[in-house]
């Protein structure tokens, strides 16, 4: 594998998983880069088209975290 | 779909996280991290035809009504009385999904240019029995049209 850094995008519920990242921010833990984020108000705003265009730009993952 | 599509669920991740579970989010993150490196780069250019073929399966009308329905037709039933329990329904569903994934394989490969059954089939890798039968429900539903004899061999065009 060596340095294959993977690209993931999370789409992340702003009242629940978003505010888990900005909390785990603030209290300084560490946690791998490679998510990109995408703020969502609410998980089920994400339609299945959404992770297929993901895909399509090239991501290598998606995580949808409510 | 991902599966269907041969790019693999393993790829798309769901996790449940509340606002209070920072750790959990780091773990999370993780793990999923970890998942997607030992699955290797995503490569888009090797599925285009798939990725198109799910894009508008996923964004069409028949899958949509049906998750839309699911809960009313296993709670009260459908409209001709019968009841369903939630796995008859999700394996419908599926069927109906991976028909429809693979009409739209058909098309995508006759819109880049395949009009034989053997050239969709050798395109898309689906067997001649299964890209016939579909190719006879899309021309019933006008998707395709059936455009003369090239050679003794049917060809087909996209509407």
């Amino acid at each position: 594998m060596g340095n294959f850094e993977p690209k993931i995008v999370a789409f992340l519920c702003n009242w629940c998983a978003y505010a888990g990242a900005d909390l785990a921010g603030v209290s300084r833990m560490q946690y791998p880069p490679n998510i990109r984020t995408v703020r969502v108000m609410c998980s089920g705003r994400v339609d299945p088209v959404f992770i297929i265009k993901a895909f399509k730009q090239g991501c290598d993952g998606v995580l949808v975290a409510g | 779909m991902l599966d269907i599509a041969g790019i693999g669920k393993e790829r798309l991740h769901l996790a449940w996280v509340s606002s209070a579970e920072a750790q959990r989010f780091v773990e999370i993150v993780t793990d999923v991290t970890e998942s997607i490196k030992s699955q290797g780069k995503f490569d888009p250019e090797s599925f285009v035809f798939e990725l198109d073929a799910a894009e508008i399966t996923l964004a069409s009308e028949t899958l949509r009504w049906m998750v839309g329905k699911e809960v009313k037709i296993t709670t009260h039933g459908d409209v001709y009385g019968r009841n369903w329990d939630k796995e008859s329904f999700e394996s419908i569903l599926d069927s109906a999904l991976e028909r429809e994934y693979q009409m739209n394989l058909i098309f995508q490969a006759i819109k880049q240019g395949c009009k034989s059954v053997r050239d969709i089939s050798s395109e898309i890798g689906l067997d001649l029995m299964r890209v016939s039968h579909l190719l006879a429900d899309m021309e019933k539903r006008s998707i395709v049209e059936f455009a003369g004899m090239e050679d003794r061999k049917p060809v087909f065009a996209a509407l």
